[in-house]
């Protein structure tokens, strides 16, 4: 397995050099060591229903594990979150895994019939029955029933935050003998630091929900993988990244706002060529300096990771992953790239919002703060790399913002009116 | 040139003269003729061809160039792939690398950020160490979260062994700093710490409020400025020894706290800021 060769060639360069390499340590401190990457770990023995000599049975699933774990098809149970960032996750997810020939059953939160359902990613899940996907709905606490039974080599926990939600799942899929436990986390865990950027193994929140639940399913399974992310754009998102921006050029909503609108799914029947004659410009306020950098990937940077765990688990096992893409963006850059995808000139403003007296939280949707990771374990231990190029991107997201109709709603713009007011920046609304 | 002490017990070599006579360069380089040249101060590429013209036999050319030839960007952190800044400070590097390129030689440049360590003749340490002694604010330009990153000397120096005759770094660009990166003002907090000082205070300040005249303010260019060193890592198979703190206190414990350093203290336009007491965002 291209895995194993690849950690155990690294580690014996590191020790064969003879030089500082000695004082090589793993990049994630929190797992299993970096000698222990390189002897896969062989999944649980399952559990059958049917009761046979367990002595056979335990070699015979055994090596089917083995088998399974060297890169045969294998059944992936995704439970999805019904809202969110996080949502578009597992949309992608389940794609690259039923390309790659993988069983994909997607378990999503709730009921197929609320109106949840009707945002994106979930209104798009034809594209994945049509390629063999499973989808169900129900509440995770019931997974064994909702999944009518079924088992699966790998589960991924794309929803819960804490503990309680999670922990049902993870003790039915310990019952069940699932193989390997995955768990979307977040890069919002990390404790602040002078010393950006976080890396796996950095101190963490105690208190925080998903510190609860990686180190329960650390000590539950021997093949459990974490992944933190930070902010994602994509096709199908549930919630507004650099719509925030584009809106901006337009008409700059603010972020409660944005929350609850609904991307229209089908292109308005308006002929959208000239975007510069309905784009209202309107300068973009951006707290502080604007220097404070953020990470944002594509989503199809976090699935092609977690697709790679679920091809390598015994890289995999025990480990820590930043789910994001390897580049920092600042915020003055970010809003230059929308820019510039939109084919208009950026005209920023900076404001102190104590100053103005608005909650950045409210006004802003990003941290108002540095906050970014690094995928160093991804890349080290898994061999991913990032494909995400934010400046293209960003066209590509503008270009079916553009096409939605989303760029001539009408729109309120109070709190950015007071930003603007209270800097003393006069704002030319054009026809 | 620095005598470095202890060097007779490696038997090194010391010749003398100025680099900058180019004839000398290449008569007394190839009367010797070395297998592998460390170029650790070469600016400009002419100063590097009668090196090369001097020693056709030549194994590696091993530069000590920089990552201040990085076009400044909004993504970060600059990978050795990035676009370069042919109108940079530091274009003479880059010149020095295709010159290299150029030339086909066995080449190998290393693009360091901040190098920082005991002996450092650059005031980057030493610039916080002289306020946090004196008990003074530490003026920082802006708003204090321009993100840079500082590299351990001796990491550097083990950085650069290990190009010595490795295939995987001819013709290679690596940066090589320290693992992480840090803030202004985290780098201020890091110095007090590195030397048993209290939390310093910090004072920020718009530098386009003040006309300093030709003295530096700040050791360090105001904007983001930091490197992925992953390319080294995976390549040369190393990482840093020294973190931040740790690399500081060893610097502070060889040098600065022994109550030596480069250039005496120079409050003058601390002054000036501290006097106007400008705070701005």
């Amino acid at each position: 397995m291209a895995f194993s060769s690849t950690a155990a060639a690294t580690a014996a360069a590191a020790f064969a050099s003879g030089h500082r390499s000695a004082a090589c340590r793993p990049s994630s401190k929190s797992s299993s060591s970096f000698l222990g990457a390189s002897f896969p770990r062989v999944s649980a023995v399952r559990r059958c229903a049917a009761s046979g000599a367990p002595a056979r049975r335990a070699v015979a699933v055994t090596v089917r594990a083995q088998a399974a774990s060297a890169g045969g098809k294998k059944s992936v149970l995704i439970v999805n979150t019904n809202g969110g960032g996080h949502a578009v996750i597992g949309f992608y997810f389940a794609k690259e895994l039923l390309a790659a020939g993988h069983a994909v059953t997607v378990l999503t939160v709730g009921e197929e019939g609320s109106d949840k359902m009707k945002k994106t990613p979930f209104s798009r899940f034809s594209e994945l029955t049509s390629a063999g996907a499973k989808t169900v709905w129900g509440d995770p606490a019931d997974v064994g029933a909702v999944v009518s039974g079924a088992s699966f080599d790998v589960v991924l926990d794309n929803n819960g935050k804490d503990l309680d939600a999670v922990k049902p799942v993870a003790d039915w899929a310990k019952a069940a003998g699932v193989g390997q436990f995955l768990f979307v986390s977040s890069a919002g865990i990390y404790t602040t630091s002078d010393e950006p950027p976080h890396v796996e193994g950095d101190a963490v929140k105690e208190s925080a929900g998903h510190v609860g639940v990686e180190k329960y399913i650390a000590g539950e399974f021997t093949n459990w993988a974490s992944f933190r992310p930070q902010y994602m754009i994509g096709s199908g998102n549930n919630k507004d990244c650099e719509e925030w921006f584009f809106d901006s050029k337009n008409t700059n909503p603010p972020a409660k706002i944005l929350a609850n609108f609904q991307i229209p799914t089908r292109t308005n029947l308006r002929k959208k060529r000239n975007l510069a004659g309905i784009v209202r410009k309107r300068p973009v306020p951006i707290p502080g300096s604007g220097m404070q950098i953020t990470n944002i990937a594509h989503v199809r940077d976090l699935a092609s990771m977690l697709a790679l765990a679920v091809e390598s688990p015994g890289a995999a096992a025990g480990k820590i992953f930043n789910s994001v893409c390897d580049r920092a963006v600042t915020f003055n850059g970010l809003v230059k790239m929308c820019a510039a995808a939109a084919g208009i000139d950026a005209e920023i403003v900076h404001y102190d919002p104590a100053a103005v007296g608005v909650d950045a939280k409210k006004a802003f949707p990003f941290r108002n703060m540095h906050f970014y990771a690094e995928p160093r374990a991804a890349k080290e231990v898994l061999g991913w790399t990032s494909k995400t190029n934010l400046p293209e991107d960003l066209k590509e997201r503008f270009a079916e913002y553009a096409s939605s109709g989303r760029g001539e709603k009408e729109m309120s713009f109070d709190l950015d009116d007071k930003i603007l007011s209270a800097v003393g920046v006069p704002v030319a609304v054009a026809a | 040139m620095m005598q470095i002490k202890g060097a007779h017990l490696y038997q090194v070599l010391h010749l003398k003269g100025d680099r900058q006579d180019f004839d000398f360069v290449k008569t007394s380089l190839a009367a010797k003729g070395f297998d592998v040249v460390y170029d650790i101060n070469g600016r400009e590429a002419v100063e590097v061809a009668p090196i090369l013209d001097a020693l056709p036999n030549l194994e590696q050319y091993i530069y000590c160039s920089s990552a201040g030839v990085y076009l400044k960007s909004d993504l970060l952190p600059h990978f050795e792939t990035d676009a370069v800044d042919p109108k940079s400070r530091h274009k003479g590097k880059l010149e020095t690398e295709s010159l290299l390129e150029s030339r086909d030689v066995n080449w190998t440049s290393i693009r360091p950020v901040y190098i920082y360590g005991p002996l450092n003749y650059n005031p980057v340490e030493e610039w916080f160490f002289h306020r946090l002694k004196a008990g003074r604010p530490i003026p920082i330009p802006g708003a204090g979260n321009q993100i840079t990153q500082l590299g351990h000397v001796k990491d550097l120096a083990t950085a650069f062994g290990l190009v010595l005759g490795n295939p995987k770094a001819s013709k290679q660009v690596f940066n090589i700093s320290g693992a992480k990166y840090v803030t202004f003002d985290g780098l201020a907090r890091a110095c007090a710490k590195a030397g048993g000082f209290p939390e310093p205070e910090i004072i920020h300040y718009n530098p386009k409020d003040f006309d300093f005249g030709k003295k530096k303010a700040f050791p360090f260019r105001d904007q983001h400025f930091f490197a992925s060193i992953e390319k080294a890592t995976k390549e040369l198979g190393c990482t840093p020894e020294y973190d931040l703190v740790d690399g500081l206190t060893d610097s502070y414990n060889l040098d600065f706290g022994r109550g030596t350093f480069r250039k005496e203290a120079d409050f003058t336009t601390d002054d000036i800021i501290l006097g106007k007491k400008l705070v701005s965002v």
